[in-house]
């Protein structure tokens, strides 16, 4: 198990160097034109990442032979980087479009590299790998697409707080399901995503692409990471992983008075739910199987059955 | 003259060629690895005060041994990561996840030997040792080797220990915890004559 605190201390530097960054940016004024705040951001997130998983010395093999080393060194890294691009040249946002669905369509496949499930005398057939492959870049990209839209709608630091909050949920509940490492990283994920949106908002400034898009791939990741590599059970990953939708119900009646924070209100709690609920199975599933485990004695013989939980 | 060359002396040369090749084939017994009379386990530290043992129940393989050339002798092991077994269910589950053997990413472990040395009583067999996608060289010293047959079957039999770090395959030491580093691996394993 990794130290909490310096989890509490990676995560706490990763958070200050994103808002740093974005906070200078603007007090510089270094950029004039709106659109390339995105590159800005990609730099906050991405540097905030870099410092944070230094401080947690994660180890990263190299080639990539985890899903997880894969999501960290291929897929944010690639993600940064056409969100730089789109910022920076200020490329057709078509152009932009079909470079995420791109990198959307080759996110499963990527996290499924050389696994039993794509290689092996166990591995899917091919049909079956197209099935599953498809399905989630299908799901990523729709996600992906209908929070993108709602922010086009009505810009608010609220969408990317929820992502925020079910990637943390995300977290939780990996590691809950026993694979502590891919849900921790999560932590780290929450805390550049909150400093970024929120330095952002100081600054009141509204472009946040980025922000939404690393939040989307990562919840997705952390989520496909922990179902096909850990045991995280797939119909809470449906609900862990669709939870942001939620936040499209504020759409369902628009007046043009609504109070904004309101309205972010009640998307976060919108959201809160099933996190919560999802949070509450993968509890009580972590008493019964895993605890024991970490601390404590069970015996069960016939109809004896004692169980006894002390100090690891 | 030349008749009796090609009716007697060419017929005697080509079969004594068959023949030393023949030998130089028997030379060499070809084995399986015989499942239901082999184990492969292990046990590790728990809390630096105890220790934890289990076993892999799948497991395959095979080795040749050349009884007159041992040089040549040759030794591969495939252990399902998978099958890894505790006595306890719900650990086994968290064993299998990423933060430990992550077997959906690497399912085998596998040994195969590259070098063969005879030794008392035994072979000192080098090799690459491959656990959760890191392969090492190691060396393992075989014990025993005798034979025995039973039921009309060849069987030879071999045992090993093997130390290993964790940490040295891939193994995040941050997530090492409670269960330590070091882990002893016991190979007993029978061969049956293909």
């Amino acid at each position: 198990m990794p130290d909490p605190l310096v989890y509490l201390q990676a995560t706490g530097v990763a958070a200050i160097v994103s808002a740093l960054i974005v906070l200078m940016v603007a007090r510089q004024r270094l950029l004039v034109e709106n659109h390339r705040w995105d590159a800005a951001n990609c730099v906050a997130l991405g540097l905030g990442l870099a410092v944070g998983g230094q401080l947690l010395a994660q180890r990263i093999a190299w080639p990539p032979a985890s899903g997880l080393d894969r999501f960290l060194v291929i897929i944010i890294p690639a993600l940064l980087g056409i969100e730089f691009i789109a910022a920076a040249q200020s490329i057709p946002a078509r152009l932009t479009w079909i470079l995420r669905l791109s990198l959307a369509a080759a996110v499963p496949r990527i996290l499924l590299h050389d696994s039993v499930y794509l290689s092996g005398p166990t591995a899917w057939t091919i049909w079956h790998s197209l099935l599953i492959l498809s399905l989630g870049s299908l799901l990523l990209a729709s996600v992906w697409l209908l929070l993108v839209r709602l922010f086009e709608r009505s810009a608010d630091a609220s969408i990317p707080l929820s992502l925020s909050v079910a990637i943390l949920g995300a977290g939780l509940s990996v590691m809950m399901a026993g694979y502590i490492k891919g849900g921790a990283t999560a932590f780290l994920l929450v805390s550049v995503l909150v400093a970024t949106t929120f330095a952002t908002r100081v600054t009141r400034n509204r472009q946040a692409p980025v922000i939404l898009g690393i939040g989307v791939v990562s919840l997705f990741s952390v989520l496909f990471i922990g179902t096909f590599f850990g045991r995280l059970p797939l119909d809470r990953a449906f609900a862990l992983g669709l939870a942001p939708l939620l936040c499209w119900a504020t759409e369902w009646k628009r007046s043009s008075d609504r109070n904004g924070w309101f309205v972010g209100l009640i998307r976060l709690m919108l959201i809160a739910i099933p996190v919560i609920v999802v949070l509450i199975l993968m509890k009580r599933d972590f008493d019964r199987n895993i605890a024991p485990l970490l601390g404590g004695v069970q015996i069960n013989v016939s109809n004896l059955k004692i169980e006894k939980v002390t100090e690891r | 003259m030349r008749r009796l060359v090609s009716a007697w002396v060419l017929p005697a040369v080509i079969g004594a060629i068959v023949c030393l090749s023949g030998q130089s084939g028997i030379a060499a017994d070809d084995y399986d690895y015989d499942l239901v009379h082999s184990s492969v386990s292990f046990k590790a530290r728990h809390l630096d005060i105890s220790w934890i043992h289990g076993r892999f129940n799948d497991v395959a393989g095979k080795f040749s041994i050349d009884r007159e050339n041992p040089a040549k002798s040759t030794f591969e092991l495939t252990i399902k990561a998978d099958s890894i077994d505790t006595a306890n269910k719900a650990r086994d589950e968290h064993l299998r996840q990423p933060d430990y053997f992550d077997t959906k990413q690497f399912p085998t472990i596998t040994f195969k030997s590259t070098s063969t040395k005879p030794i008392d009583g035994g072979y000192e067999v080098t090799g690459n040792f491959t656990m959760h996608g890191t392969t090492k060289k190691v060396t393992l010293v075989l014990k025993g080797g005798k034979e025995h047959e039973f039921k009309g079957v060849k069987r030879v039999a071999f045992s090993t220990e093997l130390p290993l770090k964790r940490s040295d395959f891939g193994f995040d030491k941050s997530a090492i915890g409670p269960i330590g580093d070091e882990a002893l691996i016991f190979i007993d394993c029978e061969g049956m004559r293909k």
